[in-house]
């Protein structure tokens, strides 16, 4: 969080810079099949961000010191593109991609049904390819769509979005100005059959009373996107030549 | 680790160049279809999107100020990085660059600098003190073959849609990019004894050797490079230039109606 609370991100009729109210989406969309030599793959443009994730396996894992006895790990990587920022970024792994792709690959551990593979490992590929705040709420989302591609076994999907606070105001999805200036964010991963949680992260300030409605926020927005990721997959299969 | 699948797709691909056919029904020179997309990515100053068969690769074009090199005071710079990212095929590691990679990276450059393409005294704002250099980043999302070619094409048409960004650097007006040329990179690879335009994932599998050629607008060749094992003669080497013209004009043509 930037920390400036005295810029100005909400008019007075209460609508935002892009004139979203404080409980709306920017523009979603899911794409599947998207890259052919992966096993799974999707495609999620969110607001401006791009995201592009690719799923691997279920195959031997290496080295052997990886593997466990009773069941699959996950290999999760998230990179941006050295063009994906305003700033180029020097390809290679940095600490802020490392700690993204921690939390996403335990994330993702917790939906897959990772001990139908004892010692074996897929691969989750996540390029941002264009960011404009959110992008590993967008990675965490596409990943999850990604997998199910690939047919994966899954106990449930997994949405991640974040609600946050600009001008002392609780709402959702940040933009990257919002994100640079605002007071808050709260990115989750919400399972959306059972309402759990599997991802949680948070940074800046908020009472329990704005934690409460930004979860609340959350969880209204994770079951929209839902319907988005379960549309994807079904569009793949459905109405096509088969 | 003996190679037991691509020693029998060998065996298959020798059956079949015998016959004068191919794994997936081309003409020896036949390339696949190609759908060439321009401005795809926001943040980058211009960019690219290539789908080449099942083969992906986006390229965008970055700039960052700096003091210009002793030599050359007037002149900015450009430099172009491939990345074969794990993402794009279940055969690449994570970890540093492999030596695949830089390759594809440096021969990729060799034919967009040689060309002269960019004019480099347009990319200087003060002479002696600052300059542009020019970031071309070409990213392989999805390797189904011959991505040699793919990021050649998707480099030069970002290239060709860049604008640079002066005014968010505080240097003046924003402008176009000029690129006054246009190479074409065309790539061979020897599969079942005779060169094929073109490779496919399953040939560059049970391959042998393969050559790049990169052509600029008045034929003149701007980089060659051979890769792999394998030997071939110069007549070999004299039917594939010849046909490496034509491609590259037709591709030429496809990149000229985008950007224009």
């Amino acid at each position: 969080m930037g920390g400036y609370g005295d810029v100005e991100l909400i008019t007075g009729e209460g609508k935002r810079l892009d004139g979203r109210l404080a409980d709306e989406l920017r523009p979603i969309s899911i794409e599947v099949g998207v890259l052919p030599a992966a096993r799974g793959s999707c495609r999620m443009t969110w607001g401006l961000n791009i995201a592009e994730v690719a799923v691997y396996g279920p195959m031997e894992a290496h080295p052997r010191k990886i593997q466990r006895p009773d069941r699959a790990v996950l290999d999760v990587r998230y990179n941006m593109a050295p063009f994906s920022t305003s700033d180029r970024i020097r390809p290679g792994f940095n600490r802020r991609s490392r700690e993204i792709s921690k939390v996403t690959a335990e994330a993702l551990e917790s939906i897959v049904m990772v001990e139908m593979f004892p010692r074996s490992k897929i691969r989750v590929e996540i390029e941002i390819l264009c960011a404009e705040a959110g992008t590993r709420c967008c990675g965490i989302t596409a990943a999850a769509v990604a997998l199910a591609d690939a047919g994966i076994p899954m106990k449930d999907m997994l949405v991640s979005v974040a609600a946050g606070k600009i001008n002392g105001v609780v709402v959702l999805d940040l933009d990257k100005a919002e994100d640079n200036y605002g007071q808050a964010d709260l990115p989750v991963g919400i399972m959306p059959n059972t309402e759990e949680l599997a991802f949680l992260q948070m940074d800046g300030d908020l009472s329990p009373e704005e934690f409460n409605l930004a979860m609340e926020y959350n969880m209204k927005a994770a079951k929209e996107i839902h319907k988005l990721q379960m549309d994807a997959l079904k569009s793949k299969y459905e109405g096509g030549d088969q | 680790m003996v190679e037991i699948v691509p020693r029998l797709l060998k065996d298959q691909l020798s059956r079949l160049a015998e016959k004068d056919c191919r794994i997936d029904d081309r003409k020896r020179f036949e390339r696949r279809d190609i759908e060439l997309e321009v401005d795809v990515l926001t943040n980058a100053e211009g960019s690219a999107k290539v789908t080449w068969g099942g083969t992906i690769i986006y390229a965008g074009v970055k700039f960052a100020l700096r003091e210009p090199y002793p030599d050359r005071p007037a002149e900015g710079s450009l430099m172009t990085s491939a990345e074969l990212r794990p993402v794009a095929n279940v055969k690449y590691e994570p970890g540093p660059p492999s030596p695949e990679s830089i390759e594809l990276g440096r021969v990729v450059d060799r034919g967009i600098r040689e060309s002269g393409c960019i004019e480099m005294s347009a990319l200087c704002i003060v002479p002696g003190q600052n300059v542009w250099n020019v970031n071309l980043d070409i990213h392989v999302m999805s390797d189904k073959g011959n991505i040699f070619d793919a990021c050649a094409l998707a480099g030069i048409a970002a290239l060709k849609t860049t604008i640079v960004p002066a005014e968010r650097y505080d240097v003046g007006e924003d402008y176009a990019l000029p690129v006054n040329k246009m190479p074409i990179m065309c790539s061979y690879r020897k599969v079942g004894g005779r060169f094929v335009y073109d490779p496919c994932e399953e040939e560059e599998l049970g391959g042998d050797e393969r050559v790049h050629i990169t052509l600029g607008d008045d034929g003149h060749v701007h980089s060659l490079q051979k890769g792999l094992k394998g030997s071939f003669s110069t007549s070999d080497f004299a039917e594939i230039f010849k046909n490496a013209e034509e491609q590259a004009s037709e591709l030429r043509k496809m990149v000229e109606e985008k950007v224009n």
